[in-house]
């Protein structure tokens, strides 16, 4: 276990399986290599929270929950980066959201799309080559349908 | 910066594998055809700058809203 300070939730205790490495950092703040991936049950989100910077953390989603055919086309040389094949390993895909001053305005970006390799804990933020996505895909619609108790 | 003056359907070697290729020329904008090796990542610097700005308002804020909250408000609202 490590103790860390992150962003959201103050001082916490994580475990060190959770500790993902960036090589290439994430755009804008590619000196920042390294990130825990806290994940809280019962939220559709999860947090990247820098190891050595406690005001920098992203907000994650997995894209598939609102787009079913999100379809993953990245560079060769990005999976090499986080040392997948695609067609044998398994991998985890997450768009960042932005939560704007009104939140219900919160988008999630498509275009830039964060890979990770869950046995090496390494991971990248690819562009899509298929550039048909959003930057800012309005979530919160989507949400509510996924969220919504299915009684209603 | 190197400056090279190019002519329709001429074009330019980067390295040995990398050829860029003036494919067609229209009054205020030029298309490029570009052949590489598959691993050379090659991305319209807009749309590089965007998600970088993007990944950036990302974190700006500094008190995060309650998500669940937000969340429930609107599913209930309906």
């Amino acid at each position: 276990m490590a103790k860390i300070q992150t962003k959201n939730f103050g001082t916490i205790e994580i475990a060190d399986t959770q500790r993902i490495t960036f090589p290439e950092g994430i755009l804008g703040f590619e000196n920042e290599k390294e990130y825990y991936l806290i994940i809280k049950e019962d939220s559709p989100f999860l947090w990247l929270q820098s190891s050595k910077t406690e005001s920098l953390a992203f907000i994650l989603i997995n894209p598939y929950l609102f787009i079913q055919d999100y379809k993953l086309e990245i560079n060769h040389r990005d999976w090499d980066t986080i040392k997948i094949d695609p067609k044998e390993d398994d991998f985890l895909v997450f768009s960042i959201v932005t939560i704007p001053e009104n939140p219900e305005q919160m988008t999630a970006n498509l275009q830039g799309p964060i890979v990770i390799n869950p046995k090496e804990k390494i991971g990248i933020q690819a562009i899509s080559l298929n550039d048909e996505y959003s930057i800012r895909y309005p979530i919160l619609d989507s949400l509510k349908k996924v969220l919504s108790p299915e009684t209603k | 910066m190197l400056v090279l003056s190019r002519k329709m359907n001429q074009s330019l070697m980067i390295a040995d594998d990398i050829e860029i290729i003036i494919v067609d020329i229209q009054k205020d904008q030029i298309k490029l055809g570009i052949k590489a090796p598959k691993d050379i990542p090659i991305v319209r610097k807009e749309l590089y700058e965007a998600i970088k700005k993007s990944n950036i308002s990302a974190v700006n804020k500094k008190d995060l809203p309650d998500l669940a909250t937000i969340i429930q408000k609107n599913t209930t609202k309906k």
